[in-house]
């Protein structure tokens, strides 16, 4: 640490910036907390103690996170006044390593969206166009450190809400393998593709962040023990000879020009490099996209259930129970919110179930087999982020199709429950880095022979 | 004889109506192809019987407590007040 400034005065300052952006990524400043712990970081450096590698480190948090004490709002009028009871096990373990958090970051609500205009508080603006979106959900949090606000964040990413708004931020964002990190106090979206991810702006960053959240949690049974990724076994990537990209997803009339010009040049420059380059087959993006929804909206429509205004959340007294749950739910939940529920409630229906939802699950296997297949021939998949350059602000509420088509590259890895990064480069919204499952290492591995190649 | 229930009442929303937007998803669904493959093979997200965690209570903190107290949106005369249940 460069000790002409001491910890507070960076907490400071980083508050300051939060507090006047003009971007919307914030939903609640935790400034009495974080200055609280900066003084605490100052005392230890001025005692001569040894501090950790987050120590003093600023950084955000999406507000789906519960940190106790503070208010985690989904950005929703339902929980506008709700404050966490307990901390998630992820950010428990980011405040044991000494990181302070700033903000709670705003985003899609309930992570219901790919663009954060789906809040109350306001919708993000992208940092580098503000006219345009700032991607989602976790739009807030890809912006502050973009912009600088915060050092990394903490999103999380259900179908590609921590990877597209890295992309269309130009930074880098990590789904990790599902079940590496703990989902206990992260606010259930789709329990079955739910992950907990870093958004920063270096690969060491990522990597740091990640190791310190990894692990297996009592408290979340889908999570296992992995292991610590180290500095220098990441920094050579020989051992990657061959890797593969779906050809249906830049020979298509969905994906930019631009898009799928960068890609393909970004594909000679690694060839160039001895890598053997394999086109792939993979799902039509619209079956990608529909499977997700389908089984994202049933699990949505289960996990949201629990929202009916009687233990907490904004409820809306009607004549009896039934009348208080339902005009609490239509009041407080936004159009896009109502929308996955019923689609949820749809499918889970007698009579509906057996043709969609079930279809739908054996779709996913049939996903993941061909992902096995793909990686006994490659050992990474490379990908565009997103098929066209972030849309302008408006233009994705007035469009949910379209908006859900344009998760057409990120929902397959979801899916599957892989690990990707975004990085930012290759294309305008950057590339998506896939390997096999637990091969996180890998991913971060590609990513910094990326960052020599291209 | 089964009671018809339509998806207002399944979700608790006033006046919801399915969306063709997402319609059109399910339609997509409904054409694609499907596998004879064991149904969720690839779901191993079960958790094994060695790793479950003790059936034990455990107790909250007290601030946990209090929080938990503060989040319920009505009191009177500190109780905590619900809706009236009616039977049906």
């Amino acid at each position: 640490m460069n000790k002409e400034i001491t910890c507070t005065q960076l907490v400071q300052e980083r508050l300051d910036l939060l507090k006047s952006n003009t971007n919307n990524t914030v939903n609640s400043l935790l400034d009495t907390l974080a200055l609280e712990l900066a003084a605490k970081v100052d005392a230890k450096i001025a005692n001569g103690q040894e501090i950790g590698l987050l120590e003093g480190i600023p950084f955000g948090i999406k507000d789906v996170y519960m940190v106790q004490g503070t208010y985690t709002t989904a950005s929703s009028d339902l929980l506008k006044k709700y404050k966490s009871s307990y901390t998630a096990t992820a950010i428990q373990k980011l405040f044991d390593a000494g990181a302070i958090p700033l903000v709670k970051e705003n985003c899609d609500s309930f992570g219901h969206g790919s663009s954060s205009e789906n809040t109350i508080f306001g919708a993000v603006k992208n940092a580098i166009n503000p006219d345009l979106v700032g991607g989602g959900s976790s739009g807030g949090s890809a912006v502050n450190v973009a912009k600088d606000y915060t050092v990394f964040s903490i999103g999380g990413d259900t179908g590609g809400s921590v990877r597209q708004p890295a992309g269309y931020n130009n930074i880098y964002g990590l789904k990790p393998t599902y079940g590496r990190i703990s989902r206990y106090g992260l606010m259930a979206y789709a329990s079955s593709t739910d992950c907990v991810g870093p958004i920063a702006k270096s690969i060491e960053d990522i990597r740091i962040v990640l190791n310190v959240m990894s692990g297996k949690d009592i408290k979340d049974q889908t999570t296992y023990q992995s292991e610590t990724i180290l500095e220098d076994n990441i920094l050579n990537a020989d051992e990657i000879k061959t890797i593969g990209y779906f050809k249906n997803f830049i020979e298509n009339d969905a994906i930019d020009a631009q898009v799928k010009s960068d890609f393909l040049a970004s594909i000679e420059k690694i060839k160039a490099k001895g890598i053997e380059v394999k086109e792939l087959d993979f799902f039509e993006s619209d079956t990608l996209v529909s499977t997700y929804y389908t089984l994202a909206m049933a699990e949505t429509a289960s996990n949201l259930s629990r929202l009916d205004g009687t233990n907490y959340g904004a409820r809306i007294e009607g004549d009896n129970l039934k009348d208080t749950y339902s005009i609490t739910r239509s009041e407080n939940f936004s159009e896009e919110t109502k929308r996955r529920i019923v689609g949820g409630n749809q499918v889970l229906s007698q009579g509906f179930s057996d043709e969609i939802y079930l279809k739908g699950l054996n779709l996913r296997d049939q996903i993941s087999d061909n992902f096995e297949k793909d990686f006994k021939e490659v050992d990474i998949i490379l990908s565009p982020v997103t098929p066209n350059s972030p849309p302008k602000i408006g233009d994705s509420l007035s469009d949910p199709l379209a908006m859900y088509l344009s998760d057409a590259y990120t929902v397959g890895f979801s899916l599957g429950q892989l690990p990707t990064l975004t990085v930012p480069q290759g294309t305008e919204t950057g590339l998506q880095i896939t390997a096999a499952k637990n091969n996180d290492e890998l991913v971060l591995k590609f990513a910094n022979f990326l960052k020599d190649t291209i | 004889m089964s009671k018809i229930m339509t998806v207002d009442v399944l979700s608790s929303i006033k006046g919801a109506q399915p969306s063709e937007t997402v319609n059109k998803l399910f339609e997509v669904i409904k054409k694609a192809n499907t596998t004879n493959n064991s149904f969720n093979k690839n779901h191993n997200n079960a958790v094994s019987l060695d790793d479950l965690r003790e059936d034990v209570v455990i107790d909250s903190p007290q601030a946990e407590k209090q929080i938990i107290i503060e989040n319920f949106p009505k009191e009177k005369n500190g109780f905590l007040v619900v809706s009236k249940v009616i039977e049906e």
